[in-house]
Protein backbone atom coordinates (compact mmCIF):
# COMPACT_ATOMS: atom_id res chain seq x y z
CA UNK A 1 0.00 0.00 0.00
CA UNK A 2 0.84 3.33 -1.10
CA UNK A 3 -0.45 4.93 2.09
CA UNK A 4 1.40 2.97 4.70
CA UNK A 5 1.58 -0.54 6.67
CA UNK A 6 -1.57 -2.47 5.49
CA UNK A 7 -3.63 -3.77 8.93
CA UNK A 8 -3.55 -7.85 8.22
CA UNK A 9 -6.83 -9.56 8.06
CA UNK A 10 -7.90 -11.74 11.20
CA UNK A 11 -7.35 -14.89 9.63
CA UNK A 12 -5.07 -16.78 7.36
CA UNK A 13 -3.92 -14.77 4.77
CA UNK A 14 -1.45 -14.81 1.54
CA UNK A 15 0.98 -12.27 0.72
CA UNK A 16 1.41 -11.09 -2.54
CA UNK A 17 3.89 -8.45 -3.84
CA UNK A 18 2.72 -6.33 -0.33
CA UNK A 19 -0.44 -7.03 -0.45
CA UNK A 20 -1.75 -9.27 2.44
CA UNK A 21 -5.30 -10.93 1.00
CA UNK A 22 -7.64 -12.66 3.61
CA UNK A 23 -7.83 -16.64 3.04
CA UNK A 24 -11.59 -16.29 4.78
CA UNK A 25 -13.22 -15.16 1.70
CA UNK A 26 -13.89 -15.03 -2.04
CA UNK A 27 -13.39 -12.67 -4.70
CA UNK A 28 -14.62 -11.62 -7.43
CA UNK A 29 -11.41 -10.79 -9.99
CA UNK A 30 -13.03 -8.16 -12.33
CA UNK A 31 -14.17 -5.65 -9.28
CA UNK A 32 -12.16 -6.10 -6.67
CA UNK A 33 -14.89 -7.04 -4.70
CA UNK A 34 -14.25 -9.82 -1.73
CA UNK A 35 -17.19 -11.90 -0.11
CA UNK A 36 -17.23 -13.22 3.02
CA UNK A 37 -19.72 -15.49 5.20
CA UNK A 38 -21.12 -13.42 8.57
CA UNK A 39 -23.79 -16.37 9.40
CA UNK A 40 -26.27 -18.91 8.00
CA UNK A 41 -27.68 -17.24 4.84
CA UNK A 42 -25.65 -13.92 5.54
CA UNK A 43 -22.53 -12.18 3.81
CA UNK A 44 -20.30 -9.43 4.37
CA UNK A 45 -18.84 -7.27 1.01
CA UNK A 46 -16.04 -5.30 0.99
CA UNK A 47 -13.11 -3.96 -1.59
CA UNK A 48 -9.52 -5.16 -1.74
CA UNK A 49 -6.40 -3.92 -1.52
CA UNK A 50 -5.69 -2.93 -4.82
CA UNK A 51 -9.00 -2.08 -6.02
CA UNK A 52 -9.00 0.85 -2.88
CA UNK A 53 -5.37 1.55 -4.35
CA UNK A 54 -5.73 1.81 -8.23
CA UNK A 55 -8.96 3.96 -7.39
CA UNK A 56 -6.98 6.88 -6.20
CA UNK A 57 -7.74 8.73 -2.85
CA UNK A 58 -11.34 7.87 -2.21
CA UNK A 59 -13.57 10.49 -1.33
CA UNK A 60 -17.13 9.55 -1.54
CA UNK A 61 -19.06 7.45 -1.48
CA UNK A 62 -22.90 6.30 -1.75
CA UNK A 63 -24.52 3.10 -1.07
CA UNK A 64 -27.94 1.13 -0.60
CA UNK A 65 -30.15 1.42 2.29
CA UNK A 66 -31.04 -1.85 4.68
CA UNK A 67 -33.94 -3.93 2.70
CA UNK A 68 -32.92 -2.75 -0.79
CA UNK A 69 -32.33 -5.92 -3.54
CA UNK A 70 -29.00 -6.63 -4.98
CA UNK A 71 -28.53 -8.14 -8.20
CA UNK A 72 -25.41 -9.96 -9.24
CA UNK A 73 -23.34 -7.81 -11.82
CA UNK A 74 -25.38 -4.38 -10.95
CA UNK A 75 -24.43 -2.30 -9.15
CA UNK A 76 -25.24 -1.45 -5.64
CA UNK A 77 -23.47 1.98 -4.55
CA UNK A 78 -21.27 4.55 -6.48
CA UNK A 79 -17.46 5.02 -5.19
CA UNK A 80 -16.01 8.63 -5.78
CA UNK A 81 -12.15 9.41 -6.44
CA UNK A 82 -10.36 11.41 -8.16
CA UNK A 83 -13.23 12.95 -9.41
CA UNK A 84 -14.59 9.72 -10.99
CA UNK A 85 -17.66 8.10 -10.18
CA UNK A 86 -17.74 4.98 -10.53
CA UNK A 87 -19.87 1.70 -9.59
CA UNK A 88 -19.22 -1.04 -6.76
CA UNK A 89 -20.72 -3.86 -8.69
CA UNK A 90 -22.27 -6.89 -6.64
CA UNK A 91 -21.29 -10.31 -7.45
CA UNK A 92 -24.60 -12.11 -5.28
CA UNK A 93 -28.12 -11.36 -5.41
CA UNK A 94 -30.01 -10.96 -2.30
CA UNK A 95 -30.83 -8.06 -0.05
CA UNK A 96 -29.01 -5.45 1.88
CA UNK A 97 -29.47 -6.33 5.71
CA UNK A 98 -26.85 -4.40 6.76
CA UNK A 99 -24.55 -0.92 5.73
CA UNK A 100 -21.19 -0.15 7.60
CA UNK A 101 -22.03 3.59 8.62
CA UNK A 102 -18.55 4.07 9.48
CA UNK A 103 -17.63 3.18 5.98
CA UNK A 104 -20.58 5.77 4.64
CA UNK A 105 -18.57 8.54 6.87
CA UNK A 106 -15.15 7.72 5.76
CA UNK A 107 -14.29 6.23 2.58
CA UNK A 108 -10.98 6.28 3.70
CA UNK A 109 -11.67 3.12 6.16
CA UNK A 110 -11.38 1.03 2.90
CA UNK A 111 -8.26 2.09 2.12
CA UNK A 112 -6.91 1.27 5.73
CA UNK A 113 -8.66 -1.71 6.75
CA UNK A 114 -10.31 -3.29 3.79
CA UNK A 115 -10.73 -6.61 5.14
CA UNK A 116 -11.79 -4.89 9.04
CA UNK A 117 -13.65 -1.88 9.73
CA UNK A 118 -13.58 -1.22 5.57
CA UNK A 119 -16.39 -3.52 4.94
CA UNK A 120 -19.65 -2.44 2.86
CA UNK A 121 -22.47 -3.93 3.53
CA UNK A 122 -24.09 -7.01 4.34
CA UNK A 123 -26.46 -9.12 2.70
CA UNK A 124 -28.78 -12.13 2.59
CA UNK A 125 -28.11 -14.41 0.25
CA UNK A 126 -30.70 -15.30 -2.51
CA UNK A 127 -28.99 -17.52 -4.36
CA UNK A 128 -25.59 -19.12 -2.28
CA UNK A 129 -24.69 -21.09 -5.32
CA UNK A 130 -23.84 -17.24 -6.74
CA UNK A 131 -20.59 -17.82 -4.95
CA UNK A 132 -19.20 -20.46 -7.16
CA UNK A 133 -18.31 -18.45 -9.47
CA UNK A 134 -15.51 -16.46 -6.51
CA UNK A 135 -12.13 -16.88 -6.35
CA UNK A 136 -11.43 -19.50 -2.88
CA UNK A 137 -8.27 -21.20 -3.56
CA UNK A 138 -5.21 -19.52 -2.41
CA UNK A 139 -3.19 -20.65 -5.18
CA UNK A 140 -6.07 -18.95 -7.80
CA UNK A 141 -6.20 -15.93 -5.64
CA UNK A 142 -2.57 -15.20 -6.14
CA UNK A 143 -2.28 -16.60 -9.67
CA UNK A 144 -4.91 -13.68 -10.12
CA UNK A 145 -3.86 -11.01 -7.95
CA UNK A 146 0.10 -11.64 -9.22
CA UNK A 147 -1.38 -11.27 -13.02
CA UNK A 148 -3.29 -7.92 -11.93
CA UNK A 149 -0.44 -6.38 -10.27
CA UNK A 150 1.74 -6.89 -13.30
CA UNK A 151 -0.86 -5.11 -15.27
CA UNK A 152 -0.97 -2.54 -13.18
CA UNK A 153 2.86 -1.65 -12.96
CA UNK A 154 3.60 -2.33 -16.72
CA UNK A 155 0.94 0.43 -17.52
CA UNK A 156 2.18 2.67 -14.55
CA UNK A 157 -1.04 2.63 -12.54
CA UNK A 158 0.43 1.45 -9.33
CA UNK A 159 4.78 1.55 -8.51
CA UNK A 160 5.71 -2.15 -7.29
CA UNK B 1 -24.68 -0.37 -34.26
CA UNK B 2 -22.18 -2.57 -34.67
CA UNK B 3 -18.61 -0.88 -33.40
CA UNK B 4 -16.69 -0.05 -36.81
CA UNK B 5 -13.77 1.43 -35.77
CA UNK B 6 -14.57 4.86 -35.63
CA UNK B 7 -14.70 7.88 -33.75
CA UNK B 8 -18.57 9.45 -33.84
CA UNK B 9 -18.00 12.92 -33.69
CA UNK B 10 -21.31 15.11 -32.65
CA UNK B 11 -21.03 18.78 -31.88
CA UNK B 12 -24.31 19.72 -30.71
CA UNK B 13 -23.91 23.05 -30.66
CA UNK B 14 -25.70 25.96 -28.57
CA UNK B 15 -28.25 24.02 -26.75
CA UNK B 16 -30.03 24.84 -23.51
CA UNK B 17 -28.76 24.75 -20.10
CA UNK B 18 -30.28 21.37 -19.33
CA UNK B 19 -29.56 19.51 -22.58
CA UNK B 20 -25.39 20.32 -22.14
CA UNK B 21 -26.47 17.81 -19.46
CA UNK B 22 -28.49 15.38 -20.60
CA UNK B 23 -27.24 15.35 -24.17
CA UNK B 24 -24.23 13.62 -23.18
CA UNK B 25 -25.05 11.39 -20.67
CA UNK B 26 -27.77 9.78 -22.81
CA UNK B 27 -24.77 9.38 -25.29
CA UNK B 28 -22.70 7.38 -22.28
CA UNK B 29 -26.43 5.05 -22.65
CA UNK B 30 -25.69 4.82 -26.20
CA UNK B 31 -21.97 3.81 -26.34
CA UNK B 32 -22.69 1.55 -23.34
CA UNK B 33 -25.54 -0.54 -25.44
CA UNK B 34 -22.38 -0.32 -28.21
CA UNK B 35 -22.45 2.67 -29.95
CA UNK B 36 -18.95 3.24 -30.78
CA UNK B 37 -16.63 5.77 -28.77
CA UNK B 38 -17.86 9.20 -28.99
CA UNK B 39 -16.19 12.64 -28.58
CA UNK B 40 -19.51 14.94 -28.42
CA UNK B 41 -19.02 19.12 -28.13
CA UNK B 42 -21.82 21.79 -26.44
CA UNK B 43 -21.90 24.83 -25.50
CA UNK B 44 -25.05 26.04 -23.12
CA UNK B 45 -26.76 29.23 -24.32
CA UNK B 46 -27.16 30.53 -20.64
CA UNK B 47 -25.15 30.36 -17.40
CA UNK B 48 -26.36 27.58 -15.05
CA UNK B 49 -24.59 25.66 -11.88
CA UNK B 50 -23.84 22.09 -12.24
CA UNK B 51 -22.72 19.59 -9.15
CA UNK B 52 -20.99 16.85 -9.23
CA UNK B 53 -23.05 13.08 -8.74
CA UNK B 54 -21.90 12.92 -4.35
CA UNK B 55 -22.02 16.20 -3.85
CA UNK B 56 -24.30 18.28 -1.22
CA UNK B 57 -26.95 20.99 -2.40
CA UNK B 58 -26.13 22.84 0.50
CA UNK B 59 -22.55 23.55 -1.01
CA UNK B 60 -24.36 26.07 -3.25
CA UNK B 61 -25.87 29.37 -2.34
CA UNK B 62 -29.32 28.96 -3.66
CA UNK B 63 -30.18 32.77 -2.81
CA UNK B 64 -28.21 33.45 -5.38
CA UNK B 65 -28.74 30.90 -7.48
CA UNK B 66 -32.38 31.88 -7.35
CA UNK B 67 -31.89 35.64 -7.72
CA UNK B 68 -29.92 35.64 -10.75
CA UNK B 69 -31.74 32.99 -12.86
CA UNK B 70 -29.35 30.25 -12.60
CA UNK B 71 -30.70 26.34 -12.88
CA UNK B 72 -29.26 24.45 -10.69
CA UNK B 73 -28.58 20.84 -12.13
CA UNK B 74 -26.80 17.29 -10.61
CA UNK B 75 -24.07 15.25 -13.31
CA UNK B 76 -23.81 11.83 -13.03
CA UNK B 77 -19.83 12.44 -12.87
CA UNK B 78 -17.83 13.73 -10.07
CA UNK B 79 -16.27 16.75 -9.11
CA UNK B 80 -17.89 19.70 -7.42
CA UNK B 81 -20.13 22.47 -8.12
CA UNK B 82 -19.05 24.70 -10.86
CA UNK B 83 -20.51 27.77 -12.01
CA UNK B 84 -21.20 27.51 -16.19
CA UNK B 85 -21.39 29.46 -19.10
CA UNK B 86 -21.98 30.24 -22.81
CA UNK B 87 -18.13 31.12 -22.72
CA UNK B 88 -17.20 27.61 -22.21
CA UNK B 89 -17.40 24.89 -24.86
CA UNK B 90 -18.08 21.62 -23.38
CA UNK B 91 -16.33 18.53 -24.51
CA UNK B 92 -17.30 14.81 -23.54
CA UNK B 93 -15.58 11.21 -24.02
CA UNK B 94 -17.09 8.47 -24.11
CA UNK B 95 -15.73 5.07 -24.39
CA UNK B 96 -16.61 1.55 -23.45
CA UNK B 97 -15.39 0.89 -19.97
CA UNK B 98 -13.83 -2.13 -21.02
CA UNK B 99 -11.36 0.07 -23.57
CA UNK B 100 -9.59 1.69 -20.34
CA UNK B 101 -7.61 0.68 -17.66
CA UNK B 102 -9.94 -0.55 -14.63
CA UNK B 103 -7.68 1.67 -12.67
CA UNK B 104 -10.13 4.96 -12.09
CA UNK B 105 -6.63 6.63 -11.73
CA UNK B 106 -5.16 5.36 -14.50
CA UNK B 107 -8.30 5.38 -17.29
CA UNK B 108 -8.53 9.03 -16.26
CA UNK B 109 -5.12 10.44 -16.73
CA UNK B 110 -5.53 8.29 -20.47
CA UNK B 111 -8.57 10.31 -21.42
CA UNK B 112 -7.38 13.52 -20.41
CA UNK B 113 -3.74 12.85 -22.09
CA UNK B 114 -5.54 14.50 -25.60
CA UNK B 115 -6.97 16.96 -23.65
CA UNK B 116 -3.09 18.56 -23.21
CA UNK B 117 -2.08 17.43 -26.27
CA UNK B 118 -5.17 19.75 -27.90
CA UNK B 119 -4.51 22.72 -25.89
CA UNK B 120 -0.50 22.40 -27.37
CA UNK B 121 -1.91 22.42 -30.81
CA UNK B 122 -3.38 25.62 -30.25
CA UNK B 123 -0.53 26.85 -28.96
CA UNK B 124 -1.42 26.89 -25.11
CA UNK B 125 1.21 25.02 -23.24
CA UNK B 126 -1.00 23.00 -21.03
CA UNK B 127 0.10 20.50 -18.68
CA UNK B 128 -1.17 17.64 -16.63
CA UNK B 129 -0.47 18.43 -13.44
CA UNK B 130 0.56 16.26 -10.26
CA UNK B 131 -2.54 17.14 -8.41
CA UNK B 132 -4.33 15.59 -11.72
CA UNK B 133 -5.16 19.62 -13.18
CA UNK B 134 -4.86 20.42 -16.72
CA UNK B 135 -2.86 24.22 -16.02
CA UNK B 136 -1.09 26.57 -17.82
CA UNK B 137 1.69 27.72 -15.21
CA UNK B 138 0.05 27.55 -11.85
CA UNK B 139 -3.85 27.94 -13.31
CA UNK B 140 -6.32 25.00 -13.94
CA UNK B 141 -7.27 25.89 -17.41
CA UNK B 142 -9.85 22.90 -17.61
CA UNK B 143 -12.46 21.61 -15.20
CA UNK B 144 -13.31 18.01 -15.79
CA UNK B 145 -15.36 15.28 -14.31
CA UNK B 146 -15.50 12.11 -14.74
CA UNK B 147 -17.98 8.64 -14.12
CA UNK B 148 -18.84 5.31 -15.54
CA UNK B 149 -22.33 4.95 -17.13
CA UNK B 150 -23.90 1.88 -17.35
CA UNK B 151 -20.82 -0.04 -19.40
CA UNK B 152 -19.07 3.33 -20.73
CA UNK B 153 -17.26 5.39 -18.69
CA UNK B 154 -17.41 9.47 -19.98
CA UNK B 155 -14.77 12.11 -19.14
CA UNK B 156 -16.14 15.95 -19.46
CA UNK B 157 -13.93 18.44 -19.44
CA UNK B 158 -14.22 22.77 -21.37
CA UNK B 159 -12.35 25.03 -22.41
CA UNK B 160 -12.66 28.08 -21.21
CA UNK B 161 -12.72 30.97 -23.49
CA UNK B 162 -13.89 33.61 -20.80
CA UNK B 163 -14.13 33.36 -16.80
CA UNK B 164 -16.81 35.24 -14.62
CA UNK B 165 -14.13 34.59 -11.29
CA UNK B 166 -17.03 36.83 -9.10
CA UNK B 167 -19.59 34.13 -9.83
CA UNK B 168 -17.99 31.18 -9.74
CA UNK B 169 -17.06 31.97 -6.38
CA UNK B 170 -20.71 33.91 -5.68
CA UNK B 171 -22.64 30.54 -6.19
CA UNK B 172 -20.74 28.68 -3.69
CA UNK B 173 -22.37 28.74 -0.07
CA UNK B 174 -19.94 30.30 2.02
CA UNK B 175 -21.66 31.74 5.60
CA UNK B 176 -17.92 33.52 6.34
CA UNK B 177 -17.25 36.47 4.38
CA UNK B 178 -13.62 36.36 4.86
CA UNK B 179 -13.42 33.07 3.16
CA UNK B 180 -15.95 34.37 0.26
CA UNK B 181 -13.05 37.12 -0.30
CA UNK B 182 -10.45 34.54 -0.30
CA UNK B 183 -12.01 32.29 -2.23
CA UNK B 184 -12.84 34.80 -4.96
CA UNK B 185 -9.47 35.61 -4.59
CA UNK B 186 -7.62 32.75 -5.28
CA UNK B 187 -10.15 31.68 -8.26
CA UNK B 188 -8.56 34.75 -9.68
CA UNK B 189 -5.49 33.37 -9.47
CA UNK B 190 -5.82 29.87 -9.82
CA UNK B 191 -8.66 29.27 -12.78
CA UNK B 192 -7.62 30.79 -15.86
CA UNK B 193 -9.73 31.35 -19.01
CA UNK B 194 -7.72 30.34 -22.09
CA UNK B 195 -8.92 32.27 -25.30
CA UNK B 196 -8.46 29.64 -28.34
CA UNK B 197 -10.53 29.60 -31.19
CA UNK B 198 -13.09 26.80 -30.18
CA UNK B 199 -13.21 25.97 -33.68
CA UNK B 200 -9.45 25.21 -33.58
CA UNK B 201 -9.86 23.79 -30.07
CA UNK B 202 -12.48 21.36 -31.22
CA UNK B 203 -10.31 19.93 -34.30
CA UNK B 204 -7.13 19.40 -32.76
CA UNK B 205 -9.03 17.38 -29.85
CA UNK B 206 -10.65 15.50 -32.02
CA UNK B 207 -7.71 14.32 -33.92
CA UNK B 208 -6.19 14.06 -30.46
CA UNK B 209 -8.82 11.88 -29.25
CA UNK B 210 -8.66 9.65 -32.97
CA UNK B 211 -5.18 8.97 -32.55
CA UNK B 212 -5.30 8.15 -28.46
CA UNK B 213 -7.65 5.96 -29.35
CA UNK B 214 -6.61 4.82 -32.73
CA UNK B 215 -10.00 5.47 -34.69
CA UNK B 216 -11.00 7.46 -37.75
CA UNK B 217 -13.31 10.34 -36.67
CA UNK B 218 -16.94 10.75 -38.43
CA UNK B 219 -19.48 12.66 -37.49
CA UNK B 220 -22.51 11.16 -36.39
CA UNK B 221 -25.74 11.56 -34.79
CA UNK B 222 -27.62 10.60 -31.85
CA UNK B 223 -29.15 6.80 -32.44
CA UNK B 224 -33.07 6.40 -31.71
CA UNK B 225 -32.17 5.00 -28.19
CA UNK B 226 -30.09 8.00 -27.29
CA UNK B 227 -33.12 10.38 -27.94
CA UNK B 228 -35.44 8.45 -25.90
CA UNK B 229 -32.54 8.68 -23.26
CA UNK B 230 -32.32 11.98 -23.60
CA UNK B 231 -36.03 13.01 -22.39
CA UNK B 232 -35.71 10.36 -19.57
CA UNK B 233 -32.52 12.38 -18.70
CA UNK B 234 -34.36 15.03 -19.00
CA UNK B 235 -37.34 14.92 -16.57
CA UNK B 236 -34.81 12.80 -14.59
CA UNK B 237 -32.21 15.92 -14.18
CA UNK B 238 -35.23 17.87 -13.79
CA UNK B 239 -36.94 15.83 -10.55
CA UNK B 240 -36.22 17.14 -6.82
CA UNK B 241 -35.19 13.77 -5.98
CA UNK B 242 -32.76 13.35 -8.59
CA UNK B 243 -30.90 16.80 -7.25
CA UNK B 244 -31.34 15.95 -3.76
CA UNK B 245 -28.67 13.26 -4.64
CA UNK B 246 -28.44 9.88 -3.61
CA UNK B 247 -30.00 8.84 -0.33
CA UNK B 248 -27.23 7.35 1.83
CA UNK B 249 -24.16 9.38 0.17
CA UNK B 250 -21.71 10.58 2.32
CA UNK B 251 -17.83 10.99 2.64
CA UNK B 252 -15.27 13.74 4.14
CA UNK B 253 -17.88 16.36 4.66
CA UNK B 254 -17.04 19.67 2.77
CA UNK B 255 -20.60 21.63 3.04
CA UNK B 256 -21.25 24.24 6.02
CA UNK B 257 -21.62 22.87 8.88
CA UNK B 258 -19.61 22.09 12.64
CA UNK B 259 -16.81 20.87 10.70
CA UNK B 260 -16.30 24.06 9.23
CA UNK B 261 -16.49 24.32 5.37
CA UNK B 262 -13.92 23.73 2.78
CA UNK B 263 -14.16 25.34 -0.60
CA UNK B 264 -11.14 23.63 -3.35
CA UNK B 265 -9.98 26.09 -5.64
CA UNK B 266 -8.18 23.39 -7.86
CA UNK B 267 -6.05 21.02 -6.79
CA UNK B 268 -3.62 21.66 -3.51
CA UNK B 269 -5.58 25.41 -3.52
CA UNK B 270 -8.28 25.31 -1.35
CA UNK B 271 -9.92 27.63 1.79
CA UNK B 272 -11.43 26.73 4.80
CA UNK B 273 -13.50 28.30 7.22
CA UNK B 274 -14.53 27.20 10.91
CA UNK B 275 -15.99 29.03 13.87
CA UNK B 276 -15.72 27.36 17.74
CA UNK B 277 -16.69 29.37 21.08
CA UNK B 278 -17.00 32.78 19.61
CA UNK B 279 -14.01 32.39 17.66
CA UNK B 280 -13.77 32.09 14.08
CA UNK B 281 -10.97 31.40 11.45
CA UNK B 282 -10.83 31.63 7.44
CA UNK B 283 -7.70 30.59 5.60
CA UNK B 284 -6.12 29.96 1.91
CA UNK B 285 -4.02 27.08 1.68
CA UNK B 286 -1.58 26.30 -1.00
CA UNK B 287 0.22 23.30 -1.09
CA UNK B 288 -0.44 22.47 1.91
CA UNK B 289 0.78 25.30 3.61
CA UNK B 290 -1.52 28.51 5.10
CA UNK B 291 -1.10 31.44 2.81
CA UNK B 292 -4.14 33.94 4.53
CA UNK B 293 -5.47 33.34 7.35
CA UNK B 294 -8.17 35.65 9.25
CA UNK B 295 -8.99 35.37 12.38
CA UNK B 296 -11.93 36.54 14.69
CA UNK B 297 -11.43 36.00 18.58
CA UNK B 298 -12.70 39.12 20.88
CA UNK B 299 -11.37 36.31 23.37
CA UNK B 300 -7.32 36.83 22.32
CA UNK B 301 -7.44 40.46 23.47
CA UNK B 302 -6.00 41.57 21.17
CA UNK B 303 -3.80 39.30 20.07
CA UNK B 304 -5.57 38.04 17.00
CA UNK B 305 -3.73 40.05 14.09
CA UNK B 306 -0.33 38.38 15.94
CA UNK B 307 -1.79 35.26 15.42
CA UNK B 308 -2.77 35.63 12.09
CA UNK B 309 0.99 36.52 11.39
CA UNK B 310 2.16 33.72 13.22
CA UNK B 311 0.27 30.87 11.17
CA UNK B 312 1.30 31.73 7.59
CA UNK B 313 3.67 29.91 5.80
CA UNK B 314 2.81 27.20 8.51
CA UNK B 315 1.74 23.82 7.15
CA UNK B 316 -1.92 22.98 7.83
CA UNK B 317 -0.51 20.48 9.88
CA UNK B 318 1.13 22.68 12.43
CA UNK B 319 -1.04 25.37 12.64
CA UNK B 320 -3.17 23.73 15.56
CA UNK B 321 0.67 24.19 18.00
CA UNK B 322 1.25 27.78 16.62
CA UNK B 323 -2.99 28.39 17.64
CA UNK B 324 -2.64 26.58 20.79
CA UNK B 325 -0.29 29.46 22.16
CA UNK B 326 -2.80 31.90 22.01
CA UNK B 327 -4.94 30.33 25.32
CA UNK B 328 -8.49 28.61 25.22
CA UNK B 329 -9.56 30.77 22.17
CA UNK B 330 -6.47 29.66 20.37
CA UNK B 331 -7.12 25.91 20.81
CA UNK B 332 -10.90 26.02 20.01
CA UNK B 333 -9.78 27.80 16.85
CA UNK B 334 -6.81 24.87 16.58
CA UNK B 335 -9.80 22.49 17.09
CA UNK B 336 -11.73 23.75 14.56
CA UNK B 337 -8.85 23.57 12.05
CA UNK B 338 -7.85 20.00 12.64
CA UNK B 339 -8.44 17.58 9.83
CA UNK B 340 -9.42 20.38 7.48
CA UNK B 341 -7.30 18.94 4.97
CA UNK B 342 -8.64 15.79 4.82
CA UNK B 343 -12.05 16.88 4.44
CA UNK B 344 -11.59 19.32 1.66
CA UNK B 345 -13.12 17.49 -1.64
Amino acid sequence: MSSGPQPRAAGPVVRVRGFDLALDRRYEPATHIWVADAGPGLVRIGMDPLGAETSGTLAQISLPGVGADLAAGRPFGQLEAVKFVGPLTSPVSGTVRAVNDAVAADPGLIERDPFGAGWLIEAELADPAELDGLLTDAAEITAWYEARIEDYVRTGAIAR
Amino acid sequence: MPDSGTLRVIDFGQVTPLRSQTLWHAVGYGVSAGEPPTLTFARPSAPYVCLGYHRDLAEIDHDYCRAHDLPVYRRMVGGGPVYLDQRQLFFQICVPAGDVSPSRRDALAGLLAPVVTAFEAVGIAARLDSAGEICLGEAKICGHGAGQIENAVVVCGNLIEAFDHDRAAAILAMPDPAQRDQTAALMRRYVAATPADPGAFAAALTGAYATALGRDPRPGHLSAGELAAVTELDELFTSPDWLAGPARTSGRPAAPGAAGRGVKVRGGVWTFAASSGGARIAASVIAGRLEQVSLTAPAMNGQARAAERALVGLPVAGAADALRQFGEPGSQLAAALAGAEGRVL
